[in-house]
């Protein structure tokens, strides 16, 4: 189990670099090695580490492993094919968590970073409804049960079309340089990972490796089923290139922007939903 | 599949705590939750609150925000009793008594900056504190119709598959979650961080987020 946390950790933060490659040159730029994501988190690691004067030290230490602790959970939940309201539940935890790095410096930048990760709350939203949708046709949240449905019935991917592309919203809301990453906007530096550097940055640079991973595998597990490993990564890779595209070619959106977006989508999942359980 | 619905949302139930048809259990679902709760609660007691900083905008100038002791003292107090209504919340087997945490929690969320003296935090404490009082009405509404319908409020025994819980009740239910703190009425509980005391007002958006995900579970499974 280690050794697949240590390689999802680095599967993950290599997509990263992936990411960033691919964004850099459909805007003509060269852009860092596909390899930048690792590199930065072994940087960070040797590093010299210390704690902001104005910080409350406890919380400021306890959120960087409160973060890997879920999504090492997280990723547990889904390679044992755990409830898929857990995964759920970590992926909203993770906003607390963001709140805790951003708050617990007293950078008005890290604060400013943890409130708008407060307000980008309704990204959340789709994810439930989503949900909702996977449960109507597999009567289970069970991720190994929607597995068994999906090897019978065919991927949910063509069966419910409409949450696999609130899925595929969410997704993009927690992909850096999107249109929804309002929280680590330039102008507040880099929001709530201002204060956040050494090994606490090299800790949250684990943490985003882990959550990329965990979201792009549980993605292709929930909506189009499971593969052998080599099918798996070839399949996360497509849907991370895809929202490198997306993200390439968006503008960042204002906070109030974001939110209304989301709120939008939202309400077309619940009109979906609605119909739904009408012609059920 | 497992026999018992809550089971094939939130997992195989590992233990269970009877008081007559009160169950109250812990299934991985809501055990994660609560391991949740109870960290950041643990986060609050031991957590000295940080100095915010503030910048004057046009200069060089900054100014630091200091917590004098006995506004910390209060804020912690409202943060504990925050933690354990969210910790109840998530492993209680009966509806009543989650309306109750749920309740306590829109409390303890006012009392976590009540004491701040910020003009900008009171009046955003105030509107959060009237939408969770309002959201009070559908919350016990929601709980009464269920137990008028079915005759029971035990989770266990409405999972069962016996039951027929109005889809009424249901949405009443989880609006009266959502007023307290969720999407689209946050917009005064985001305001309210602007409260120096990082531990404390983290509990506000935890328990909030904590009380919206076992809801949700509770609507599926009932």
């Amino acid at each position: 189990m280690i050794g697949y946390l240590v390689s999802a950790t680095f599967t993950g933060l290599l997509m990263l670099g992936i990411h960033r490659k691919v964004i850099a040159r459909i805007q003509k730029r060269p852009g860092p090695p596909i390899w930048q994501e690792i590199l930065h988190t072994l940087k960070f690691s040797f590093k010299s580490t210390w704690v902001p004067a104005t910080a409350s030290r406890t919380l400021f230490i306890a959120v960087v492993l409160i973060g890997i602790g879920i999504w090492c959970a997280a990723l547990f939940v889904v390679t044992e094919g755990g409830s898929v309201l857990i995964l759920f539940g970590i992926y909203m935890l993770h906003k607390i968590v963001e709140h805790g790095y951003g708050l617990s410096s007293g950078s008005p930048y890290g604060k400013f970073g943890g409130v708008r990760s407060v307000i980008s709350a309704t990204s959340e939203i789709p994810l439930f409804v989503t949900i909702a949708a996977i449960y109507l046709f597999t009567h289970s949240l069970i991720i190994s049960d929607i597995v068994a449905y999906q090897a019978v019935h065919g991927p949910l991917l063509l069966s419910v079309p409409p949450a696999a592309v609130a899925m595929y919203l969410v997704l993009l809301s927690k992909m850096p340089y999107g249109p929804f990453s309002i929280v680590e906007s330039k102008e507040l530096v880099s929001g709530y990972k201002t204060e956040h550097f050494g090994v606490w940055r090299a800790g949250l640079e684990v943490c985003n490796g882990l959550k990329t991973y965990v979201l792009l595998y549980a993605a292709v597990l929930i909506f189009i089923g499971q593969f052998p490993i080599w099918a798996m990564l070839a399949l996360m890779l497509a849907l991370l290139v895809s929202l490198s595209f997306v993200c390439a070619l968006s503008p960042m959106l204002s906070p109030y922007d974001s939110v209304t977006v989301q709120t939008l989508a939202t309400a077309f999942m619940i009109v979906y939903i609605i119909a739904l359980v009408v012609m059920a | 599949m497992y026999e018992h619905l809550m089971e094939n949302i939130g997992g195989p139930v590992a233990f269970a705590l009877e008081f007559g048809d009160i169950v109250n259990y812990f299934s991985p679902y809501t055990l994660t939750l609560f391991i949740l709760a109870f960290a950041f609660t643990v986060l609050a007691v031991v957590s000295r609150p940080e100095r915010q900083i503030d910048i004057a905008f046009g200069g060089d100038a900054y100014t630091a925000k200091v917590i004098t002791l006995q506004e910390m003292r209060f804020r912690r107090f409202m943060a504990i009793a925050c933690g354990l209504a969210s910790m109840g919340a998530m492993v209680s087997g009966d509806i009543f008594n989650f309306t109750l945490f749920t309740s306590m929690v829109g409390i303890t969320n006012v009392g976590i900056v009540a004491a701040v003296r910020n003009r900008h935090v009171l009046n955003a404490a105030y509107e959060y504190g009237i939408v969770a009082m309002a959201a009070t009405l559908p919350l016990f509404g929601g709980a009464a119709i269920i137990l008028a319908t079915t005759g029971t409020l035990s989770i266990w025994e409405l999972s069962s598959g016996t039951w027929t819980v109005p889809a009424v009740a249901k949405g009443l239910l989880g609006l009266g979650v959502i007023g307290e703190g969720m999407a689209p009425f946050y917009a005064a509980k985001a305001e309210m961080f602007r409260a120096p005391g990082a531990p404390y007002v983290i509990m506000c958006s935890l328990s909030s987020l904590l009380i919206f995900l076992r809801v949700i579970e509770i609507i599926i499974t009932i």
